[in-house]
């Protein structure tokens, strides 16, 4: 169902919605040109994803894998899904995912993680200066995965600092499904935080009544929106409510949509029923997001969805079949979905997590936090069949271990991976510096961002 | 006479003068009767409060700060105190609440699958969910007196995290919060030692079983980052120390975290009926944990510049553990600034924190960790007294929906709450994860550089729930409510009763019923203005022979602007 303008100025009448339209990336022309269009999706998997399970080594070296992981950690070298034309495999529970290999629609980075600059082990050990700060904590590691600092306070992130640049150029919005996270703070702009599901309206609201007690209750809620008098916190605090409603109206249009086309494909791939997971139904609303660009007249989109449970301290096999069998649901669900909408090309998502898992396993079937870590990216404007990057030296205390027993140290920086699909997705040079602050520290010198896209 | 609450220029100029007067910390703010005209530039109309007395617009300010919200009773309750320091004193003696009793029925993990149907039901929500302590929570949230204890103690589990999200122990989540409610005038170090040994902590942070063959680092390295030191050497007003380079400096690093998880194995839940320690079925949840010695590594380990001996005992290693976190100069401008966080303020400025963190160090007779001391110093300072440099801390949801029941008046079992809570982010003991609802330092947006640690909660859709909520609660918020009435399967329900009487009995006089609402939602601060608006609203409800349903109408109705208001909202 698409949208007349007379119809979503009607619904966003009163208050903010000027801002509102601002927020969501509405120009005056809503009959907006979108094919040159492009969206991200970044899926944060909290807790720090054990991905030397994720992806596996699948000649020789699977011998030496298994060793050093131990029984409690380690697969079984016949559960992996191979990827064809590498020497690597998936972990079993990630078949769905097989079709968008196949298909040249999925990529791997071995080996990233949050770095300063770039190290080798002697730099490591010598230079603590060089070191991101505060490596294996969730918080400061999620911080800096989301703000791109590692030695600096992050109080915006790269998406948040993406839509800064971009509202004076294209107006991309962005739009979370998984809260207010520091990912999505730009320091002019704001976010779009949708739940991921339930629709967002305002009980006993009804911008168009002609009842006078309802008008008047209207009227005094605006009278009572204003907290300006008293310090920034109340004043910022009731211009960002004024703005969620404003902005949640719109938003609704999209969300309620009866004829979508992206429903049917999220659904469990042998039984058919419909998916119900938490990461399922956020990239389910996100595909809503993107199939509604059209009538939300969004040029260019980006998206933060996320999944938990990742910090598998203990019983990891067992939480890994679980976790990793919801994600590759949804993600093929999601690529199916786009594919669709005939938008595989123009869609990318990516991992991104706290921070990879120690490779020893511990005494609880469990694994501790570590460093260096691999991710999927999926989108059919991807090089085909490719694993980048490098598997490390996995001999504990060896050349790439920042401890004994298999904390890697990254090999391919953040920036290097985040940056190359920020590339893709139309952040200009002059604004990379900007969106990733460290960004000199990656360009030149044999550093430079993953080519990712051929 | 009344203190105006200005901007945040005027406000700092007279938080300033306050300071240069020397009235920064301690007992009573001293209470000049005229102040010097040029030290109060640019502060008009300003007229302090005669020695011993407190005003109603001070005590429900207060009692936001101190209390799950203010209500007419207990402002008249401070007053009647003639200041903020004999009520706080008061509170400080009063114990009401308690988890005792859901912490004294461990079961067997097995207990309730003999039963089927309704009594499957019942058994577990009883025994094995949240539900529980939830009400609990709640109904001694809006009904108990000692409100300050409580207030303490859920900002204590909101420092010290253990979260029913992945532990499903009924009586395993009472005893590790009776810890938290207990001390919470005691001694810090209490805490720690207490929690260290709790089971439920334990299975939490996977100390529980823990094996010298590989120990688990998780509660080591969570204990020293969340609940004691934090991750960086502070100044003992809470800023970080930095080095030459401007870097911030570790507090701890990688092997102190090894060494402590070393020191803390060997423990394993006490069990049920004489079990064997090997029985998983039978862990008795209401008693501390006891040692596994095979699991113990006995070899000397050295952390944080201390060392525990070879063959030293599980205990002298738990102390050691415990004496160099507590020992260390970071836990009190840590912990301190945290609390502060919680109880009065987002933005509180370095010297507050400075201030209550020395009280921390030293309660004034030799004593470190006196929670009574830091409680009285972080609420008599007269950063929380009298105005903040950055005013604000916007309400979390549990607060804002007890604020809101206290505000209209509810008798309740603690059931409706927990209908509505965890969809406003904010689900009490179910934390998302140890980092509790929201982290300390998220920024206010485009706040320039201002943090709002509840601000995570308060984003479009979080806003949008708010309001939805508050719109339930107070135009549809009648007593036949579904959350409000008994549930048959939930145990010891009796469900919530809404006072709406005494809102009734100010009949057509809407004045009346506002100066209520300003006094109760809004500390006094309603503007000429916003009092003519809200009549606008509330004079076109009339219900012509039901002038009681007719008053109750239009109390609802100047509830739900006020309250769905960032005047409500937010805390100053």
């Amino acid at each position: 169902m698409t949208v007349s303008r007379r119809e979503l100025l009607r619904l966003t009448a009163g208050g903010s919605a000027i801002a509102a339209l601002g927020q969501l990336g509405l120009s005056s022309a809503l009959a907006a040109d979108t094919s040159g269009y492009r969206a991200m999706v970044g899926i944060f998997l909290f807790g720090g994803n054990d991905a030397w399970n994720m992806v596996v080594p699948n000649d020789g070296r699977y011998a030496e894998y298994a060793k050093q992981r131990g029984s409690g950690i380690a697969l079984a070298q016949s559960s992996l899904i191979p990827l064809t034309g590498t020497t690597f495999g998936l972990h079993g529970a990630m078949a769905p995912l097989k079709t968008a290999w196949e298909e040249g629609a999925l990529s791997v980075v071995l080996n990233t993680g949050t770095l300063f600059a770039p190290l080798t082990k002697d730099l490591y050990t010598r230079r603590p200066d060089l070191r991101p700060l505060n490596l294996m904590s969730h918080e400061d590691q999620q911080n800096q995965w989301q703000g791109m600092r590692t030695r600096a306070v992050n109080n915006n992130g790269f998406m948040g600092r993406i839509n800064d640049r971009a509202h004076a150029a294209t107006l991309p919005p962005l739009i979370s499904t998984a809260g207010s996270n520091l990912c999505l703070i730009g320091d002019r702009s704001s976010p779009l935080i949708l739940p991921s599901s339930g629709a967002l309206a305002r009980n006993g609201y009804n911008a168009t009544t002609t009842d006078p007690s309802v008008k008047a209750r209207q009227t005094a809620f605006d009278v009572l929106a204003d907290g300006s008098p008293y310090g920034a916190v109340t004043d910022l605090t009731g211009k960002g409510i004024s703005s969620a409603y404003a902005q949640a109206a719109v938003a609704n249009t999209a969300i309620n949509s009866t004829s979508s086309v992206v429903d049917k494909y999220f659904v469990n791939p042998t039984t058919g029923a419909a998916l119900n997971s938490e990461i399922s139904r956020q990239l389910l609303r996100a595909a809503r997001m993107i199939e509604a660009r059209g009538t939300l007249g969004h040029a260019k989109q980006t998206f933060f969805v996320s999944q938990g449970g990742y910090d598998t301290h203990v019983s990891e096999q067992i939480l890994q079949n679980t976790l990793y069998t919801d994600l590759a649901t949804s993600l093929a669900g999601f690529y199916a979905a786009m594919k669709a909408l005939g938008l595989q090309d123009n869609v990318t998502a990516f991992t991104m997590s706290d921070f990879g898992r120690v490779f020893k396993g511990n005494s609880n079937g469990g694994t501790d936090h570590a460093w260096g870590s691999n991710h999927l990216i999926i989108g059919g404007a991807l090089a085909s069949g490719k694993v980048h990057g490098r598997y490390p030296d996995i001999a504990f205390g060896g050349p790439e271990d920042s401890a004994s027993d298999g904390r890697w140290i990254p090999s391919i920086a953040t920036e290097e991976y985040v940056g190359a699909i920020a590339q893709w997705y139309g952040v200009s040079a002059t604004d990379l510096p900007y969106v990733f602050p460290n960004w000199a520290n990656w360009n030149g010198g044999g550093r430079g961002p993953v080519p990712l896209f051929g | 006479m009344r203190i105006q609450y200005f901007g945040s220029a005027a406000a700092l100029s007279l938080a300033t003068f306050l300071s240069a007067s020397g009235n920064g910390g301690g007992e009573n703010p001293t209470r000049a009767a005229a102040a010097p005209a040029e030290a109060l530039a640019g502060v008009v109309g300003i007229a302090l409060a005669p020695e011993n007395t407190i005003l109603p617009d001070e005590a429900a300010r207060l009692a936001k700060q101190a209390s799950f919200g203010p209500t007419p009773e207990l402002i008249n309750a401070i007053v009647a105190k003639k200041s903020a320091a004999a009520w706080i004193d008061e509170q400080l003696t009063l114990s009401s609440s308690t988890y005792a009793d859901l912490a004294a029925k461990p079961v067997p993990g097995n207990y309730c699958a003999p039963l089927t149907g309704a009594d499957l039901t019942k058994c577990t929500f009883g025994n094995f969910t949240a539900i529980p302590m939830q009400m609990r929570f709640y109904a001694n949230a809006i009904g108990k007196e000692d409100q300050l204890r409580q207030r303490v103690a859920f900002a204590l589990s909101q420092i010290v995290v253990a979260s029913e999200v992945d532990v499903h122990q009924t009586a395993g989540l009472a005893a590790f919060n009776q810890i938290l409610l207990s001390n919470a005038f005691g001694n810090y170090r209490d805490v720690l030692k207490a929690v260290t040994l709790n089971p439920y902590m334990g299975d939490y942070l996977d100390m529980v079983d823990s094996n010298k063959s590989q120990p688990n680092e998780n509660y080591a390295r969570e204990l020293m980052q969340l609940f004691s030191l934090g991750t960086v050497l502070l100044n003992p007003d809470g800023t970080p120390q930095t080095d030459s380079s401007g870097a911030t400096i570790p507090a701890y690093g990688n092997s102190d975290v090894k060494e402590v998880a070393r020191a803390l194995t060997g423990w394993t839940y006490a069990r049920l009926n004489g079990a064997a320690l090997t029985d998983n079925n039978n862990r008795d949840w209401s008693r501390p944990m006891v040692e596994y010695p095979a699991r113990f590594d006995t070899t000397s380990k050295a952390f944080l510049g201390k060392t525990v001996g070879a063959n030293a005992t599980q205990q002298a290693n738990v102390d050691a553990v415990v004496d160099a976190l507590f020992n260390h100069p970071n836990i009190g401008p840590f912990v301190c600034k945290r609390l502060i966080q919680q109880l009065i303020v987002a933005n509180p400025t370095p010297a507050y924190v400075e201030r209550v963190a020395a009280v921390f160090a030293d309660n004034g007779a030799g004593v470190r960790g006196d929670m009574k001391a830091v409680v009285r110093a972080i609420y008599l300072d007269s950063e929380a007294r009298v105005v903040s440099q950055n005013p604000g801390k916007v309400k979390e949801p549990v607060l804002m929906l007890t604020a809101l029941a206290r505000a209209i008046g509810y008798k309740t079992d603690g059931y409706a709450f927990t209908t509505r809570d965890y969809g406003l982010g904010q689900a009490p003991f179910r934390a998302p994860s140890v980092f509790n609802f929201y982290p300390y330092q998220f920024p206010l947006p485009q706040g320039d550089g201002l943090v709002s640690p509840t601000s995570k909660l308060m984003d479009t859709s979080m806003a949008v729930a708010r309001h939805n909520v508050v719109y339930n609660w107070t135009i549809s918020g009648d007593g036949d409510r579904s959350e409000f009435q008994v549930q048959p399967l939930i145990p010891d329900s009796v469900g919530t009763t809404l006072d709406w009487t005494s809102w009734e009995a100010n009949g057509a006089d809407d004045d009346k019923t506002l100066d209520r609402i300003n006094l109760v939602l809004m500390n006094g601060v309603m503007t000429s203005s916003q009092r003519k608006a809200l009549l606008a609203a509330m004079t076109p409800i009339k219900i012509a022979n039901n002038p009681a349903l007719q008053a109750r109408r239009r109390a609802q109705t100047a509830l739900y602007i006020v309250a769905s208001s960032p005047l409500f909202q937010v805390d100053r």
